[in-house]
């Protein structure tokens, strides 16, 4: 069927290509499947093909010699290789085609174990003529490769850090112990975060303030790390290895730096619970206004209610901060210490202390006295003007608490900047607004951005050992990048050409890696290749398919579809 | 994993264990062994025609002894190294007896049972320990009956059940069900050999042998030693038959398990065992019972447990949405008792703290969310590193320094730090890599431009 | 003079990735696991929350 759309690009000359197919046996994963020597045969037969060999195993040394002796001997231009996935040997392959002199992106690879011989175990004849359309299928496209070169980049050993406080400050001690050079850019005065604002730290009771001072003592005494206090970053241009950076200290003129890589820290702040519980900040007021008061000496309250997930867990902000319920205990038996006779109820929903350090609290917590209760979300607890009432399901009974504080658990919500901060680097923040990893398990420190990455309360809340260790996790991920000598990318990378581009941006919007920029001066868009990671996604949008994916172009794809 | 494997920076040593560490932080002298798989690594392509062809069978570890490997074997089919191993307890060829079957039909030549272990010496700068956790093991509830009551599994054999590629390739087909179909199964191998054995009787004697049997009772061939056999062996095979066909009976009505109870706190929480909370189960527990009526529409769970921590990044919304959508409900209470009730079916004994009732509930199935233990050995290890174990069990790190542990030069990361869920155990593991690396940076270091 | 080789017990998830962090920064990496082979206890598990991804 006619597709009606032009084929660029060279057309293949029949007599000037010489392609080697390489039918894999697999042991029997193949083999004992379907019939290799038929499908070697068949290869043998179809157009531009001068050599098809069937091996035991290809990955084998005695298979990579086979691919190579056919490249020099018979003078090969392609090659094919029928046999496993692509994730498993293509890399192999590839480089063994380069080591025979054949540059290694004119090597296609076909998969006739996993899409084949694995999945049509019990279908002999069907799987064998599968094996043959799929072979015709990369032949025809092998037909139109065409040879490519990686792409080398340059790379600057110099991190930016946004944010100091406790994962800042962690991240930025860690890229200084490695070697790199430092930027680390806070916004306040003083480094420190909202550690500055904490009385003391569970597990252990150590003052937040000595905590961090050590850590900033560390900074400032690293020769290549370097402390702009009151300063924001202005603007971030560029891409990883080679970023362009204007610092801006208040009230100051813009400092222009270079970094490889970018790190946000930004952290996160309490949610002031407005309109919640009778908040009035003198007689009901929040965790931290708790610990500003332990700091100033003014917590002198004898009775001390706490009420835990407070706009947190609820319509209009789902999650589940994580840290409140630990503050809480770690609060009240601080009360307990400073005064043991002082009554402390705490009424939740979950007591969410998990792991090991968090539950020792909450058993040591009670052992001290502290009361807990449970209560129902559609039965919240209701704070009057000497005291708490609420409904406790475990006697079937409401309940009168007096007090004289009520302390309510709220929980870390973004920064009104970080919105801001996502436009400017061009990193996405989640539904709750905090920034967005690349793969929620597997790269949880990471953007999909190459060169950016991200720690501590401004992905997720985080206690200060969580945002001391992401601290260090970013400093090693930027590392993996720094440390080489330089960045070399793989050539499938998209291209747009400017000839017949409109510059209707449909492809920047659809890719997921910033890769593409607009020029407005020339209204054309263009791909940045050190961003490309070579998906398609903007190739497969273009109207005039002036987006294109080298390796995966029209006439190559094309030919793999009408061989079918 | 495949990754790693390809790595050329990275040697990978599997099959082995770490037994001696001298030396200090900066210049550690290490010495592993590496454990004789009677296979040549460099010779194995992982095709797995060897273990087509063992004779023995045995349980599958990986699949927590829901499934069934060989002698020889790989630990599971994507596995990296695929080079496959012979056990050396169960093996006949290492044992004594003839075999050698793996060997011939090896096209790799790559089987030898002459290897022996080796011992490496390794001069590292650094270690880190990321060697996890170990499952507990809820036999030593005998509430519980975890061992009596095959309806009564734990976390990790539900998701080998739950699995496309485990034992039940994804199909939640009850224990006890599986129990009675390998017995019908067993049964059925001995009524054919008994069939055979009549067969010969009735081929002689050109005569059923149900009707002989009614005279024989009768008092016929009184005497006659030979059809005394015959009558013996027709006994015990209505010994086997009337059985099997019950078994076959109830197993028509067998169904995948559809009302399923996870059972929180496992030997974590608990004064008995482990105190401390094992942080990851609530959500797996979740996420079980999402997969399952994902399989399955009609599946309906209920969650056991004191506090529901889905405390991660989105673990929240996800909790939410499973009791939404996929017939999920929580129960605010600490299971007092599991007994065996009809049809082999689990029964539960809670406290609903709720709604202030005890009762006694069925279900087809009941998952037991079990702690995440220091690992197997872990004290062994911490004396041949020289660290120290905190009270938990686990590595002791510092509080400045949480991924230090107690020697210089040595780091924890992951579960052998703390119980912790997949996305705070790598980013661990990348925090760990950074201390590690700054031991050994300066060697690896440019200045910048 | 400081060893530049770096060895990590356990090839789980933790161990994979704490590896394969140094390798990419150049530095050799001896990754010891007991078992026959590496992935651990993610490679049992069948889907991962909240994405619900193969665990492999």
């Amino acid at each position: 069927m006619e597709m009606g759309i032009e084929m660029r690009g060279k057309k293949p000359q029949a007599d000037e290509l010489r392609i080697g197919v390489f039918i894999c046996d697999c042991g029997s994963n193949i083999a004992g499947h379907l019939d290799c020597p038929s499908v070697t045969e068949y290869a043998s037969t179809l157009p531009g093909v001068v050599y098809a060999k069937e091996n035991l195993y290809t990955c084998s040394e005695a298979g990579i010699g086979e691919i190579q002796k056919g490249i020099k001997e018979q003078k090969l231009n392609r090659v094919v290789v029928a046999s496993c996935s692509p994730r498993t040997h293509q890399p192999l392959f590839q480089n063994s085609c380069a080591a025979a002199q054949l540059n290694p992106y004119l090597f296609e690879m076909v998969n006739i174990r996993d899409q084949c011989s694995w999945v049509h175990m019990q279908e002999r004849e069907d799987a064998t003529q599968k094996a043959k359309d799929l072979v015709r299928m990369g032949v025809s496209k092998a037909a139109f490769l065409e040879p490519q070169q990686d792409i080398e980049a340059s790379l600057i050993p110099r991190v930016l850090v946004i944010g100091g406080g406790v994962a800042g400050l962690s991240a930025a001690g860690s890229l200084a112990d490695m070697g790199l050079d430092v930027i680390l850019v806070e916004k306040d005065a003083e480094a420190g975060g909202l550690l500055r604002r904490i009385n003391r730290l569970a597990p252990h009771g150590e003052k937040a303030s000595d905590r961090v001072l050590e850590m900033i003592e560390t900074i400032k005494a690293r020769p290549n790390a370097t402390l702009y206090l009151g300063s924001r970053v202005e603007d971030v241009s560029g891409y990883i290895g080679n970023f362009e950076i204007a610092i801006r200290p208040d009230g100051g003129d813009a400092i222009r730096e270079k970094v490889g890589c970018v790190v946000v820290a930004t952290g996160a702040v309490p949610l002031k619970p407005e309109g919640l519980y009778g908040y009035d900040g003198t007689r009901v007021v929040t965790q931290m206004d708790l610990e500003e008061r332990f700091l100033s000496g003014g917590m002198d309250a004898q009775r001390v209610v706490m009420i835990q997930c407070v706009g947190a867990r609820c319509p209009e902000r789902e999650y589940c901060s994580r840290i409140c319920c630990r503050t809480a205990v770690k609060n009240a038996r601080l009360i307990k210490e400073q005064n043991p006779e002082a009554h402390v109820h705490i009424l939740y929903r979950d007591m969410q202390m998990y792991g090991t350090e968090n539950e020792q609290m909450l058993w040591d917590a009670r052992g001290e006295g502290v009361r807990f209760d449970v209560f129902s979300p559609d039965q919240p607890p209701v704070v009057k003007e000497d005291r708490v009432e609420f409904y406790r399901p475990l006697t079937g009974e409401m309940m009168e608490i007096p007090c004289d504080l009520v302390v309510l658990s709220t929980p870390l919500v973004p920064r009104e900047d970080a919105q801001g901060l996502s436009q400017l680097l061009r990193v996405p923040v989640d539904q709750n607004g905090f920034f967005l990893e690349a793969h929620a398990k597997l790269r949880p420190l990471d953007f999909a951005t190459d060169g950016i990455f991200v720690c501590g309360s401004a992905r997720y809340p985080a206690n200060v050992e969580e945002a001391v260790s992401q601290g260090l996790g970013a400093s090693s991920r930027v590392a993996t990048i720094l440390f080489k000598d330089k960045l070399i990318i793989s050539a499938i990378v998209a291209e747009i050409d400017p000839e017949s581009c409109v510059g209707c941006m449909g492809c920047m919007e659809m890719c997921p890696y910033e890769a593409i920029t607009y020029l407005p001066e020339k209204n054309i868009c263009e791909v940045n290749t050190v961003l490309c990671k070579g998906c398609g996604c903007c190739a497969a949008t273009c109207p005039s398919q002036s987006a294109r994916l080298k390796g995966f172009k029209p006439e190559q794809l094309l030919a793999q579809i009408r061989a079918v | 994993m495949l990754d790693v494997g390809r790595h050329p920076n990275i040697d990978l040593m599997a099959y082995s264990e770490v037994e001696e560490v001298g030396g200090d932080g900066g210049d550690f002298k290490v010495t592993v062994r590496r454990k004789a798989r009677y296979v040549e690594e460099d010779r194995c392509t992982g095709c797995g025609a060897c273990k087509e062809k063992c004779p023995t069978v045995l349980p599958d570890a990986f699949n927590e002894g829901l499934g069934t490997r060989k002698a020889i074997y790989s630990w599971f089919a994507q596995g990296i190294p695929s080079t496959h191993t012979i056990d050396p307890a169960h093996c006949r060829q290492l044992n004594g007896k003839k075999c050698g079957i793996c060997q011939k039909v090896c096209q790799a030549e790559a089987v030898n049972f002459d290897q022996k272990d080796r011992i490496v010496e390794l001069d590292v700068g650094a270690i880190v320990v990321a060697t996890g956790y170990k499952v507990f093991d809820p036999s030593q509830i005998p509430e519980y009956q975890y061992r009596q009551i095959p309806n009564v599994i734990t976390a990790i054999e539900f998701e080998r059940l739950l699995s496309a590629s485990g034992p039940t390739s994804g199909h939640l087909h009850r224990p006890s069900d599986l129990l009675a179909e390998a017995e019908i199964e067993a049964l059925e191998k001995d009524v054919k050999k008994s069939e055979k054995a009549l067969d010969k009787f009735e081929q002689k004697y050109d005569q059923a042998s149900a009707a002989f049997y009614d005279a024989y009772q009768k008092g016929e061939y009184e005497g006659d030693a030979d059809r005394a056999k015959w009558a013996e062996k027709y006994a015990s095979h209505r010994a086997l038959v009337e059985p099997l066909e019950a078994l076959k009976k109830e197993a028509e009505g067998f169904d995948v398990a559809k009302r399923l109870a996870f059972i929180q706190c496992v030997g974590s929480r608990d004064f008995r065992f482990y105190p401390f909370c094992s942080g990851f189960c609530c959500m797996h527990s979740i996420k079980e019972a999402i997969i399952a009526n994902e399989h399955e529409r009609e599946t309906t769970s209920v969650i056991f447990g004191m506090d529901i921590r889905a405390v991660g990044k989105g673990f929240e919304e996800y909790k939410v949405r499973g009791g939404n959508q996929s017939g999920i409900s929580y129960v605010r209470s600490r299971v007092a008792e599991i007994t065996e009730g009809p049809h082999r079916n689990p029964v539960v004994t809670y406290e609903d703290t709720r709604e202030r009732k005890v009762i006694s509930r069925d279900f087809d199935l009941v998952i037991l969310a079990t702690a995440c233990a220091p690992s197997e050995g872990v004290d062994r290890l911490a004396g041949t590193l020289g660290i120290e174990l905190n009270r938990f069990g686990f590595f002791k790190t510092g509080t400045s320094q949480p991924l230090d542990t107690t020697r210089p030069g040595i780091f924890a990361c992951g579960c052998a730090h703390s119980p912790m869920d997949i996305p705070e155990s790598v980013a661990q593991a990348s925090g760990a890599a950074a201390r590690a690396a700054q031991i050994v940076a300066a060697a690896n270091m440019r200045k910048a431009s | 003079m400081v060893n530049k080789d770096i060895l990590v017990i356990g090839g789980g998830i933790a161990g994979i990735q704490a590896s394969l962090d140094l390798a990419e920064m150049g530095i050799h990496v001896y990754l010891v696991e007991s078992l026959p082979s590496i992935g651990g206890k993610m490679a049992q598990l069948d889907k991962t929350f909240p994405t619900n991804d193969c665990a492999i």
